[in-house]
């Protein structure tokens, strides 16, 4: 068993960026940075300076934390539909694999439906059922990525299943509860982990795109991606608005993007056995 | 025999495409009439009397049982029929209502929109294409190198993590501020004036494709590794091939077939991504038609616009399960997925 991240560089960069803006995010707002709802805590559009580090707004209200704010909406709104998808993945894709049948091909041909949809639009229309906002940016975070995670646990599952300890185990007489649990899940585990790190910065992509096409969260909760299409709006005038926000959003995917690929070298688990 | 074959590949795959293309029409359906507040109380406000809501009702079918209803919208889809949308002109996204009722019809709206979509669509595949896949070949053919290895993924982890409307934000500033030669919206279509249409048209072009160069790179790459660990790259070696004819016979052509399957992912993302360039660039195109309409609750624009963007993407990926066929007929015999 190796340990992650022992030699490489771009890995425990990713690391440490992420930790920085979890900090930000999480701790940074209670730092004393400013009320980020405070209206007139400087002049309207004023450039970046001491007492409001990213500039001000054109209702005066200091950038900074409303940023680091927002750093923490887009992480949680990124982070929670990824959880719930993983979940549902593993049940349905563990289960379609090591079944198979009529239900495998169920699960595969609504995932070809769901795959059918060019993921922007099916974010669109979930949001035009559901009214925008979280719940709706959730639900379409969802749809968009599950067909995709589903699959992945599918394949895995069928390479794991057919190795002769399985076979073994169900001979003895395992239940069907005791295969999936104890001999495919902690064999799946590393390929969820892997697609789950790349689902976050997919899910960063979403529900920045919807907020900044004014049907992701809506005021006064402000994401990264909510606060550039705020911001470019006076691109000209204070290009600082739109600009801070979009560099930590790209730094957050980048990232996030840089962790996946460190994480799949390490632990998917049809790479470190040779399988692929 | 081997066309034969093909041929019978390739009508499982249409039959496959078809059954997908059914289900979305039934989801987008479906989800379409899921969506509080009906068509009557749209059209007539809330004020209008119980009986001009039935003759609407009537004149429609609104009636009907659904699945009745489905049939005869899918068969006036397939007719080339998609309804009529509520406002003619959809200019801004911030306006919420329309100013007056006076209808068009939407596949007429939509056939004067799509010129400039497939355009920007055709413009930023071709550079996706031309930038991603020689970076991709060079990074995977100099991949012994540890500073190649770390920048190539490096730049893949950021192009793929740039937001397009970031990276379109900060050209729109760069370029509304300076003069650069490129123009920022000013969209004429491009029979009228083929230089100020380019010039309205790089920048959309450029911001859409990074997304799908980062991909073509880093597809391009590890295709190209995992065809040089093939045995019969050593064969090749071994009987003296020179690196340029290894590369040019055994290594592209091998890793022509992932990059295939990455171009339809690839157009899949420029469909959706399309409407975001279209809006900040002020480019009158499909998507950002489609997305007015999501803004102004124009459902009916909304349902013929996922269908036709659904239609396309399927299309696209027939295709590429076709080219996949032809360029490694062992597909065909192995099956997919």
């Amino acid at each position: 068993m190796k340990i992650p991240f022992r030699a490489d560089f771009l890995s425990r960069l990713a690391v440490v960026l992420l930790i920085s803006l979890l900090l930000l995010g999480f701790v940074g707002p209670s730092l004393p940075v400013g009320d980020p709802a405070a209206i007139a805590f400087g002049p309207r559009l004023s450039p970046p300076a001491p007492g409001w580090l990213m500039g001000t707004d054109n209702l005066g209200r200091t950038m900074l934390p409303r940023v680091l704010q927002g750093i923490r909406i887009t992480f949680v709104l990124a982070a929670t539909p990824v959880l719930i998808t993983s979940a549902l993945a593993v049940v349905i894709g563990m289960l379609a694999g090591y079944l198979g049948g009529w239900f495998d091909e169920l699960v595969a041909r609504l995932a070809d439906v769901l795959f059918a949809f060019p993921s922007l639009l099916l974010g669109l229309i979930l949001v035009a059922i559901m009214g925008p906002g979280v719940r709706g940016i959730t639900a379409a975070i969802i749809l968009i990525t599950l067909p995709l995670m589903v699959r992945v646990v599918r394949a895995t599952t069928l390479t794991i299943a057919s190795r002769d300890y399985v076979a073994a185990s169900r001979v003895s007489g395992a239940s069907l509860a005791r295969l999936l649990l104890v001999h495919l899940l902690p064999n799946i585990a590393g390929a969820v982990v892997v697609q789950a790190t790349f689902t976050i910065s997919v899910s960063m992509l979403i529900e920045s795109g919807l907020s900044f096409l004014g049907i992701g969260v809506q005021p006064p909760v402000a994401s990264l991606g909510s606060l550039v299409q705020n911001g470019s709006v006076y691109l000209v005038q204070a290009p600082w608005l739109a600009l801070a926000p979009g560099f930590f959003l790209a730094l957050a995917i980048f990232s996030v993007n840089l962790l996946g690929d460190g994480l799949r070298d390490r632990l998917d688990p049809l790479e470190v056995h040779g399988l692929k | 025999m081997g066309y034969l074959r093909l041929l019978r590949f390739a009508m499982e795959r249409l039959a496959s495409a078809l059954l997908t293309l059914l289900g979305v029409s039934i989801l987008v359906f479906t989800a379409i009439h899921l969506i509080p507040g009906s068509y009557e109380a749209v059209m007539l406000g809330p004020q209008a009397p119980e009986a001009a809501r039935e003759r609407l009702r009537e004149k429609y079918g609104l009636d009907d049982p659904l699945p009745q209803q489905y049939m005869r919208w899918l068969l006036a889809f397939l007719g080339g029929d998609m309804g009529i949308a509520l406002c003619r002109s959809q200019q801004s996204i911030g306006q919420q209502a329309c100013e007056n009722a006076d209808q068009a019809p939407i596949i007429a709206e939509f056939a004067r929109r799509a010129p400039a979509t497939i355009q920007l669509a055709f413009m930023s595949a071709a550079i996706a294409n031309l930038v991603g896949i020689p970076l991709g070949i060079l990074a995977g053919l100099s991949a012994g190198s540890r500073t190649v290895r770390g920048s190539s993924r490096a730049i893949s982890a950021l192009g793929m993590g740039i937001p397009s409307f970031v990276l379109g934000t900060l050209f729109v500033y760069v370029f509304s501020v300076h003069d650069l030669g490129l123009t920022v919206g000013g969209y004429v279509p491009l029979s009228e004036d083929p230089e100020a249409n380019l010039r309205a048209m790089v920048l959309p072009a450029i911001t859409l494709s990074v997304f799908g160069t980062a991909l073509f790179a880093r597809t391009t790459r590890d295709a190209v590794l995992t065809v040089l660990a093939e045995p019969f790259i050593m064969a090749a070696v071994a009987r003296g091939e020179t690196p340029g004819q290894i590369v040019r016979r055994h290594v592209l052509r091998n890793a022509a077939i992932p990059v295939v399957t990455v171009s339809a992912v690839n157009m899949g993302y420029l469909l959706g991504g399309a409407a975001i360039a279209e809006l900040l660039f002020s480019v009158p195109g499909f998507g950002w038609y489609v997305l007015a309409a999501i803004h102004k609750r124009d459902y009916a624009v909304v349902q013929a616009g996922v269908l036709v963007a659904a239609v396309a993407f399927v299309g696209v990926n027939l295709l590429a399960d076709l080219a996949y066929a032809i360029i490694d007929p062992r597909t065909i015999r192995r099956g997919r997925g």
